[in-house]
């Protein structure tokens, strides 16, 4: 399965006062099992993106091919797609209604008409690939910490059985431990589900760790793609967009300018940590 | 679709009737409603509509903008047209069908009361687009002061006013948002009977509510932080002026009133 | 004078759930004999994560709460006087998180004229405290904007200047950029630290950024309602593993440093910017 975007382009409130063109000409094709990242400052286009994803918003010029279909074709198809396609909101857990966790993350595929059976064995395992165990489950969904909260929401998301998920900055506001605990879910939702994730933020240190493919939106566009390797080792580029790339990205660019040899391709703690120790118990080499 | 509605909608360009004291304005038009119901006779309409007209083209808002409210409650206007034009009875019956009749009695009453609704509304909106919420809500605490000492409320009803405004944007976004997260969970708002439908608002209006009294507590201690207490000692930046021009469109109202009255109940006109 | 002096400050409260047996009653302890003591002009940060105690702690400072057991004073006024409330709140304004829920106006100078409103102060002078605050955060041009018009980013900056309007000693943050983006979390910190630097306003950022305690004067970690750690953010930071137990991270540099620390390299334990990592690599490399 792939997702191919072809010269998309939205503008919101065409013809008058208020205009804004929030997606200008943008192609991109996404693949099958593909871990990506979406980065880009507010207002760069990346959520207008993800809503024509998810069939939420229609294109005012382009197409959406979802193996080779229009997902913009009639309703139904929307519908399919929504099931397909499985998108997590910003702050997620505010779409959170229903009396327990349970009730909550069936909803989903309670609309999609499954049978009882079907119902229980998505909420099930959907709850347990974010890491949501079975004493919560009778429990009110308002009575969990902020990112049990979060975690039930996206569950509620994966119980339609998508098989691409876009999550849009599912770590605003969480506490380091909240974070690390969804990171962790979605990367274990990828690599031991095979589920395609595009992932939405703007922490360039969460991206980094996880992602094999970066897309950097810029004023509509597309300004940069490819691996986190090639993408942070443009530092400047990504200031005068208004991001910033990982710590490590810093260091290792002004150590370059000290003169020493170190490689493109680092951008994590563990990585700088292992090439440091390398080059540091180098003894006698001069720079 | 949902961010269309727009309330109390200030046109922001500079007249005389933006300059005006926002008590007197709103003073003055609650006597223009008034006299609205007091008139009988079309030669009175006749003259209201001349008032009016010069009104607002000494407000400077062009008279599209003004006739757009009125394209919002055209379902009423017609409506009550419809309720006047046949249900009224009368002497000079025109056409009959079971309940229904037209006279020409009718037909007066219908034209009558659409263009009171029709002035009321274009009355109002002078009010509303020639001021700004922040104004209004200041008058009708200066104008319901008098009452405090019978118990009226006066600075909590124009505090709830001044939050309600400042809050009807970002809950239309909210409501925005949750909807498209119900849809993205297969949640449909479109298709099904009344039931299914209304069934069909609680996963949005369940989050909004709970969103709601979140923002009301912590809007609650934030006032708070900010040393509000009610309106003993308290001040605003800015104070009100009745300017001389302010006086003199009192004067007019008042000889505006006259002639109403003097329509009405004298038998020359 | 002590801006703000904590004695044994102690918060309880019963939190009441239902389970299958009916109500059940819980007696929450947040606060557990804090003594924290913040001296005018300091820029303090207090960590913790999500649930620690370090909100509650806060809306002591602004008595919004007010504790079971011990103290809180602002200016040598306990909190506990209900006489000097006012007086409190002024000498110590608070900024919240969400900059949609603490905006009353819909006009952004009517939002800032509002604290000083409340506290019956002159027009005249409401209006030139409103245009100072507007100058002071930067914001001038957007004086007659609605709120729904803003940034995040620039939300927080006016409701930082409704703060500055009432003239506080003091303004204490709760998280105040943990909904915004980068940008707008950089706009927000660099008007924090400049009325700390230029205008002398006594700060306490409450936040689980560690980034942003970088370049505070004193650091407080509270876990579990405790203080557990205070220090200079070298002293903080180089107990990495401490903080990491506490559900906090390091920057990405002194986490690196650490690691190499346990590898055997001795790079000083106290690094915290990109620049003293660098140097200390390069001091390294000369020496062997």
């Amino acid at each position: 399965m792939s997702i191919q975007i072809n010269h998309l382009t939205h503008i919101y409130n065409p013809d008058t006062a208020f205009q804004k063109v929030a997606l200008d000409d943008v192609t991109l094709e996404i693949t099958r099992g593909e871990f990506l990242g979406l980065i880009g400052h507010t207002g760069s286009g990346k959520s207008t993106l993800i809503q024509h994803l998810n069939g939420t918003i229609s294109p005012t010029k382009g197409e959406i091919l979802l193996d080779g279909e229009n997902i913009h074709q009639n309703k139904l198809k929307t519908k399919e797609v929504r099931r397909k396609i499985g998108l997590a909101f910003q702050y997620p857990e505010y779409q959170l209604f229903e009396i327990t966790v349970y009730q909550d993350v069936a909803f989903g595929p309670t609309n999609l008409g499954l049978s009882k059976e079907e119902i229980h064995e998505n909420v099930v395992s959907a709850l347990e690939m974010v890491g949501i165990g079975t004493e919560l489950y009778e429990k009110s969904p308002f009575a969990l910490s902020g990112g049990q909260k979060r975690r039930v929401a996206i569950a509620g998301v994966l119980a339609m059985n998508p098989e691409i998920l876009i999550l849009d900055e599912p770590t605003a506001g969480l506490d380091p431990k909240g974070r690390d605990e969804i990171l962790a879910a979605i990367k274990n939702l990828h690599k031991e589900r095979g589920l395609t994730v595009i992932l939405v933020s703007h922490s360039m240190e969460d991206v980094a760790k996880l992602v094999d493919r970066i897309v950097v939106m810029h004023s509509g566009q597309i300004a940069m793609s490819g691996t986190p390797k090639e993408v942070f080792s443009h530092v400047e580029e990504l200031e005068q967009m208004g991001l910033a790339a990982p710590q490590v990205s810093y260091v290792c660019k002004e150590l370059r300018r000290k003169g020493y040899a170190i490689p493109e391709d680092v951008y994590t703690v563990s990585e700088l940590k292992e090439m440091l120790l390398q080059m540091l118990q180098e003894k006698g080499v001069s720079q | 679709m949902i961010r269309d509605i727009t309330i109390g909608q200030f046109y922001p360009v500079d007249s005389l009737v933006h300059k005006m004291d926002a008590r007197a304005k709103l003073a003055l038009t609650m006597m223009y409603i008034i006299t609205l119901f007091f008139i009988k006779s079309f030669v009175g309409y006749g003259f209201v509509l001349l008032v009016l007209c010069a009104i607002i083209k000494l407000s400077h808002v062009p008279l599209k903008f003004m006739l757009k409210g009125i394209r919002s409650i055209m379902v009423i206007i017609v409506f009550t047209a419809l309720i006047n034009l046949f249900l009224t009875k009368g002497e000079h019956v025109l056409w009959e069908f079971g309940i229904l009749h037209l006279t020409i009695e009718g037909i007066v009453l219908a034209t009558q009361m659409c263009v009171r609704l029709v002035m009321l509304i274009m009355g109002s909106s002078v009010l509303t687009l020639t001021t700004t919420p922040i104004q209004l809500t200041d008058a009708i605490e200066a104008l319901l002061r008098p009452l405090k000492k019978i118990g009226v409320p006066a600075h909590e009803i124009a505090m709830m006013m001044t939050i309600a405004l400042r809050f009807i944007p970002t809950l239309l976004d909210e409501t925005d948002k949750i909807m498209k997260a119900q849809q993205a969970r297969g949640a449909d708002f479109e298709t099904g009977n009344l039931m299914q439908r209304a069934k069909s608002l609680i996963p949005i209006l369940v989050p909004l509510f709970i969103s709601a009294f979140r923002r009301a507590e912590e809007l609650a201690n934030a006032m708070e932080a900010r040393c509000y207490h009610g309106d003993e000692n308290r001040t605003r930046m800015n104070q009100m002026h009745m300017k001389q021009m302010d006086w003199i469109a009192v004067c007019l109202c008042v000889i505006y009133t006259g002639v109403i009255v003097a329509l009405r109940f004298l038998p020359v006109v | 004078m002590n801006m703000v002096k904590s004695e044994h400050l102690t918060y309880e409260y019963t939190r009441i759930t239902e389970d299958a047996n009916g109500e059940v009653h819980e007696k929450i302890t947040a606060l557990s004999d804090v003594n924290i003591t913040i001296e005018q002009g300091e820029f303090v940060v207090v960590l913790g994560h999500n649930g620690s105690g370090k909100s509650t702690f806060a809306k002591h400072i602004n008595a919004l709460l007010e504790p079971t057991k011990g103290t809180l004073c602002v200016k040598d006024m306990d909190t506990r006087n209900g006489d000097l409330l006012w007086d409190i709140r002024q000498s110590a304004g608070m900024v919240f998180q969400n900059p949609d829920n603490q905006l009353v106006a819909t006009i952004v100078e009517e939002d800032i004229a509002f604290g000083p409103e409340n506290m019956g102060v002159e027009p005249s002078e409401i209006r030139k405290r409103v245009d100072e605050a507007l100058a002071t955060v930067r914001m001038e041009q957007y004086a007659t904007y609605s709120p729904s018009k803003l940034s995040g980013g620039q939300k927080q900056r006016i409701a930082i200047a409704g703060v500055l309007a009432m003239k506080p000693d003091c303004i204490v943050l709760d998280e105040p950029t943990a909904m915004l983006d980068p940008v707008g979390r950089k706009e927000v910190l660099e008007t924090i630290r400049r009325l700390n630097r230029e205008e002398g306003i006594t700060i306490i950022l409450i936040t689980h950024y560690m980034d942003e305690a970088v370049q505070a004067d004193r650091v407080y970690v509270i876990d579990d309602g405790k203080l557990v750690m205070e220090g200079v953010p070298k002293e903080i930071f180089s107990q990495v593993e401490r903080l990491q137990g506490y559900g906090l991270d390091v920057p990405q540099v002194t986490e690196v440093a650490y690691l190499l620390r346990k590898e055997g390299i001795d790079l000083p334990a106290d690094i915290l910017t990109i620049e003293e990592m660098v140097g200390a690599i390069c001091q390294y490399k000369s020496t062997i």
